[in-house]
């Protein structure tokens, strides 16, 4: 149980290559901090970092208050699960969880007590004397788990723990791991490239992107409130539709002009805007695919034609594609299936002529240049 | 219609076939000078080899161009490291405190001053161990070596005794390799003296910001994990140093001296340097000794050395595959027991078999002899060892004998390797057995095995054994034998080197000259395949 | 049409079964060639009426008499020697091989590429160069003639670093993740190697252990070279070499069978057993480069 505090750290590889660009980050105790990003990003090399098994190269990095750089691995108090899991091939499901342990010359009877109440939690109790290739995918999980669980770490260390894993496993692993924290009650460091794990897992997540942190925060500001276009696109999913438009402002009101609409800018957000005296000018115009409405022709409705036409089960996800002067721009939109009618689900072929809007509560604005959220 | 806008794809190969030589010629020489994909994908079969080949030498002159400037880039950094070691050393000196600059002379004095006392121990030691080697004998070595001794060894005459007795004076021998030894002392020593300052100046710095110096403990404790490479590194590398490394570079020195059986350095003449006579004795197309020059009898044997090298490895390479495609074919069975047969020459030691088969075709050994007098079939025995052609046939034959064995295995474990699903698509597709070979099968083996081909040639240009066991180099090339010893039709460059150093004249200092020709001519090929090989990928793409 | 199909069906397995006489015929054919001198070499040794080559290969007269003679000769004396330094160069080599492969695979230190690029290099130079010097340095130590076998050792152990590429080629393939897990679970390095990377090693340090053992009953050259006339410094190599020359063939030739015999029987034998993992290693080996 501890705080992990990282003060510009830097990972260079070859003298050139940088792979984190000062990283600047103060983890509370029993936090649970998920870096994700898409691969490449740096966060599993940060990750490796505060582990030990990669060098630092600039910067500290400091556990419970305690410069930790030059330490090894073994002497962070750290637990860590692998990717692969990288369960040790040649010993007993009980002979992995037990090594540390042994390692640290802990009596057997001890050891025997923690192995067989972390088999117990993670519910392979069954399994203990397999070797590992005699487990499936899932069961490899737990006992990787349960093997960083016996060292007692004051840092619970996790490097895309679910990656390997098949989507329906993933879910299941997501919600014990969820569990798992309550019952440890430790601080976590997680990394996954997958969003939706950032933001059903943590308590903050770190977004990061080619060595650099593009925001810290929540899971809801993360989601509401993205600094920038990067964090917009990335979380959230199907991703959130980008369309360049014109910003106007009219009487201290603001407006966007996407696909020749005019829709006003909502009470908060022009507060916002005029707060900060945002100029009118091109801008990006964010929307989240499920923000997006069909609607009927009318003033402000977007006329579109269906694309694609993806059924999900309890929702719609509809392409399709809007023209703005001459230029194209395919746009997603999520409906719940709940709200469509039989009639209105038949006349949902390729090809079909729609309309849609939004309102502007649903709006993120982005500087085209520097790509920064306008409303933050 | 689309076709009348002339984009008929039969039409347009057709027209690709009959190209005219010109045009031919001019689409490869727009490519090499702009390359593009798409100009690529355009040419002919025909055309994209000559490309390959004309862009694949038509980068040697930038390469060349590179490889000196790179050298040249070496050069200059090097200089500018040295001017930094040597401004920092300097800045050491005048900033250290009294430990330091007292450890400037007494190496290690910082480090027991400030509580490393294992560390400083061995320092002092190596110190002391140098400067005493250095009064004792380093310095007659050393002072020696220019000339590789002055006096050799004198006759006096014993009036006691009524005999002469010799007296053994300076040994040119011991010079030159004790001189050498004594180089990578200094060089060694000059190492650990700058290593010694640097700890001095990093401790320093270490206590001024308040943190503390390893311990004794700390530091053995290391040795078996942060520095656990040192310690399993010492052992082989100063191996290797003392038995690879400094022979090599003993010999490379032996080229340019007149080291021979009547220069022996020690008990007849001194041996001296010489230049590079010797590389001119070579090369020079001068006859030596009333034989043919030694460059013509170099290149006779470089030329048959080429030759075995490549039957040698591609015989056995394609003998190989298709032994393991025939066991490796479904529905053969009692596969095990083909393979251990097979394998029945990696695992009886060579000289067995090779003498024995060796001794089979001699001119009065089995086969000769049953054919001649049991079965009456000839009157002559075959000349399976005296005649040129027929021993360089007979050596590549049972060469196959003794290699398709290893080849087998090794392409086994690849064959069943290649991804089934590739065959699969392929038969889909419309492939013969035949194209699925050359499509798939080919293509990925020599990818995968592409270094292996190299090592194999590489090894078989040194295949010492197989040439030396079977036939010892027979038949001999009256021609070309003369003062550097005989020299035979199937001598390759290796066998050659060894009969120059066990021959009448021991002429080691040639054997010397050609060992560093058989370097240049690795290095050649290696340097060559490397640039061109597909598979030299980057290591970590492994792990 | 389904008859058409049948019958096109039935093509295809007559062509099978047409290919697969053709390919049990060769295999056959490969076989015997493999094996024929081996047979020879055994019949021959039982050969009692002459000791010289003659044309034909199944003894008139059978009989131990070159076991005999080999038993009285100095073959004892060349086994022996033999066999201590294959024994030796199997600890020793297998230390220093792994020791190398596996500190290049595992850590990655500031030399290492270069490191090996000038192995590589070296390794171009050809070894037989270097004979004479060792000699002279092996005659120096004491360490030629009689003394022979502590010098063979010396010299094949001392540069077996040089040969790692197979062993790290397998090494290469334990992934690197269980030595960091075990570091992150309290190992030393010395503990990662002895507890997880060793036991997962069994084949390649079999391979490796097994090539060393089999490497010294085949030296021929620098084994002449070090023991330079002196009988007892001889090995199976050298001192068989001897009486196949031709002063000595036309007594010695069914002795040297016999002694063929007895030097190849237990190397092939602990080969052929431990067969699985030189392939391993083999095959690892020519794949990584």
């Amino acid at each position: 149980m501890a705080s992990v505090k990282l003060t510009n750290v830097k990972k260079i590889y070859d003298k050139n290559v940088v792979a984190v660009h000062d990283f600047n980050l103060e983890i509370k105790d029993k936090e649970f901090v998920v870096f994700v990003g898409p691969s490449g990003c740096g966060k599993s090399t940060t990750l490796r970092m505060i582990a030990g098994l990669e060098e630092i190269s600039e910067g500290t990095v400091e556990i419970d208050g305690e410069v930790v750089n030059d330490l090894q691995p073994k002497d962070r108090g750290i637990a860590m699960v692998f990717q692969n899991y990288a369960l040790y091939p040649h010993m007993s499901v009980y002979d992995n969880i037990a090594f540390s342990l042994r390692l640290k010359k802990v009596p057997e009877d001890v050891i025997y007590e923690k192995v067989t109440k972390a088999a117990e939690t993670l519910g392979i109790t069954e399994y203990l004397m397999r070797k590992p290739r005699a487990l499936s995918g899932g069961q490899r999980q737990r006992v990787a788990i349960g093997r960083a669980m016996v060292r007692d770490s004051k840092v619970f260390l996790m490097d895309e723990p679910l990656s390997n894993l098949d989507a329906k496993l993933r879910n299941q692993m997501r919600a014990e791991i969820i569990l798992l924290r309550q019952k440890l009650d430790t601080t976590f460091i997680y990394v996954t490239h997958d969003q939706t794990e950032a933001m059903t897992l943590a308590d903050r997540i770190v977004i990061m992107k080619d060595g650099l942190i593009m925001q810290v925060g929540s899971p809801d500001e993360v989601f509401d409130m993205p600094d920038n276009l990067f964090v917009a696109e990335f979380i959230g999913a199907p991703k959130m539709n980008i369309v360049k438009t014109e910003l106007l402002c009219e009487n201290g009101k603001y407006y966007v002009t996407p696909f020749g609409a005019k829709i006003p800018v909502d009470g908060d957000k022009g507060e916002i805007l005029a707060k900060k005296n945002i100029k009118a000018g091109p801008v990006l115009l964010g929307v989240r695919p499920e923000h997006i409405d069909l609607a009927k022709e009318g003033e402000n409705a977007i006329p579109c034609t269906l694309v694609v036409d993806e059924m999900m089960g309890s929702e719609l996800h509809l392409h399709v594609d809007a023209e703005d002067d001459g230029a194209v721009s395919r746009l997603i939109v999520r409906v719940p299936t709940i709200d469509i009618g039989k009639e209105e689900r038949k006349a949902l072929v390729v090809g079909a002529k729609l309309y849609i809007t939004f309102s502007g509560k649903a709006m993120h604005l982005f500087d085209p240049e520097t790509e920064k959220n306008l409303l933050v | 219609m689309k076709r009348q806008n002339g984009t008929d794809p039969a039409k347009s190969s057709v027209q690709r076939k009959h190209k005219s030589p010109k045009r031919f010629f001019a689409e490869i020489g727009m490519l090499l000078k702009e390359y593009t994909d798409q100009g690529y994908l355009r040419l002919s079969k025909l055309q994209k080899f000559f490309y390959k080949i004309l862009a694949f030498f038509s980068k040697i002159p930038a390469a060349i161009v590179g490889f000196f400037k790179n050298i040249g880039r070496y050069i200059k950094n090097g200089a500018v490291s040295l001017v930094n070691e040597f401004k920092d050393i300097g800045r050491t000196f005048a900033q250290g405190d009294w430990k330091t600059k007292t450890s400037f002379f007494v190496m290690g004095f910082g480090n027991i001053a400030r509580g490393q006392v294992l560390r400083g121990l061995l320092f002092l030691l190596f110190e002391i161990v140098f400067i005493v080697y250095m009064i004792t004998a380093g310095g007659y070595w050393l002072s020696m070596l220019p000339s590789l001794g002055k006096q050799g060894p004198t006759q006096a005459y014993n009036e006691i005794l009524d005999t002469y007795t010799t007296t053994y004076n300076d040994n040119s021998f011991k010079i030159l390799l004790y001189g050498v030894l004594t180089i990578f002392f200094i060089v060694a020593f000059i190492y650990t003296w700058r290593l010694n300052v640097k700890q001095n100046k990093l401790a320093e710095q270490f206590l001024k910001s308040g943190k503390k110096l390893s311990s004794d403990k700390d530091d053995l404790r290391s040795m078996v994990d942060e520095n656990f490479y040192k310690t399993l590194l010492a052992l082989p590398l100063t191996g290797i140093l003392v038995f690879t490394v400094m022979p090599i570079v003993f010999m490379i020195l032996v080229a340019f001296t007149n080291y021979d059986g009547a220069h022996n350095g020690f008990s007849n003449n001194l041996f001296t340097w010489v230049g590079l006579d010797n590389f001119n004795t070579l090369l020079s197309w001068q006859s030596a000794g009333g034989g043919q020059s030694y460059s013509a009898t170099f290149g006779e044997i470089l030329a048959w050395t080429l030759i075995w090298a490549f039957l040698a490895t591609f015989t056995n390479y394609f003998l190989g595959m298709f032994v393991a495609m025939m066991i490796n074919k479904k529905g053969i069975r009692l596969k095990k027991m083909w393979r251990t047969i097979l394998v029945m020459t990696v695992a009886i030691p060579q000289f067995i078999s090779l003498l024995y088969v060796s001794k089979m075709f001699a001119r009065n050994g089995l086969i000769n002899l049953t054919l001649k007098d049991t079965l009456h079939w000839i009157s002559q025995p075959l000349p399976f060892w005296e005649d040129p052609t027929w021993a360089r046939v007979s050596v590549i034959l049972i060469n196959v004998w003794i290699g398709i064995p290893y080849l087998m295995l090794i392409t086994t474990g690849i064959l069943m390797n290649i991804p089934a699903d590739l065959y699969e698509s392929a038969r889909i597709d419309g492939a013969n057995a035949w194209q699925q070979y050359t499509k798939i099968t080919l293509p990925y083996m020599l990818f995968i095995t592409g270094p292996y081909l190299l090592t194999s040639f590489t090894g078989n240009m040194n295949n010492f054994n197989v040439i030396y066991l079977l036939t010892g180099g027979a038949p001999t090339n009256s021609a070309a034998s003369g003062a550097a010893g005989s020299v035979g039709y199937t001598d390759l460059l290796i066998t050659w080197l060894f009969k120059i150093t066990t021959g009448a004249e021991s002429q080691y200092y040639l054997a010397s000259v050609v060992g560093i020709m058989v370097f240049v001519v690795v290095a050649l090929i290696s340097l060559v395949v490397y640039n061109v090989l597909p598979s030299i990928k980057n290591e970590e793409d492994f792990q | 049409m389904s008859k058409m199909k049948k019958q096109h069906h039935m093509g295809l397995r007559a062509l099978n079964r047409v290919s697969n006489s053709a390919i049990y015929t060769l295999l056959v054919i490969i076989s015997i060639i493999w094996l024929i001198p081996f047979v020879f070499i055994l019949l021959q040794s039982f050969r009692v009426e002459n000791t010289y080559q003659v044309g034909y290969v199944i003894p008139h007269q059978w009989g131990f008499d070159n076991y005999i003679k080999l038993w009285n000769s100095d073959f004892k004396r060349w086994y022996l020697n033999t066999f201590i330094i294959a024994l030796a160069a199997a600890v020793f080599q297998t230390i220093i091989v792994l020791c190398m492969s596996y500190t290049l695979s595992r850590f990655r230190f500031r030399m290492r590429n270069s490191l090996m690029r000038f192995m590589l290099i070296l390794g171009m130079f050809p070894g037989m160069l270097t004979m004479i010097i060792l000699y002279r340095v092996l005659a120096d130590l004491g360490l030629t003639q009689a003394n022979a076998v502590p010098g063979l050792i010396l010299v094949s152990v001392a540069s077996s670093g040089m040969g790692y590429y197979v062993s790290k080629g397998f090494f290469d393939t334990i992934p690197k993740s269980l030595d960091e897990a075990a570091r992150v679970d309290g190992a030393t390095r010395l503990q990662v190697l002895t507890k997880i990377i060793l036991p997962l090693s069994k084949p390649i340090v079999i391979y490796t252990i097994l090539t060393a053992f089999m490497g010294p009953w085949g030296d021929y050259v620098f084994a002449r070279y070090v023991a330079f006339g002196t009988s007892a410094g001889y090995n199976v190599a050298v001192g068989m070499y001897s009486w196949l020359t031709n002063d000595q063939i036309d007594t010695m030739y069914t002795t040297f069978c016999a002694g063929g015999v007895i030097v190849a029987l237990p190397v092939t034998i602990l080969f052929l057993c431990l067969q699985k993992y030189y392939v391993e290693g083999v095959t690892g080996g020519a794949v990584k480069g």
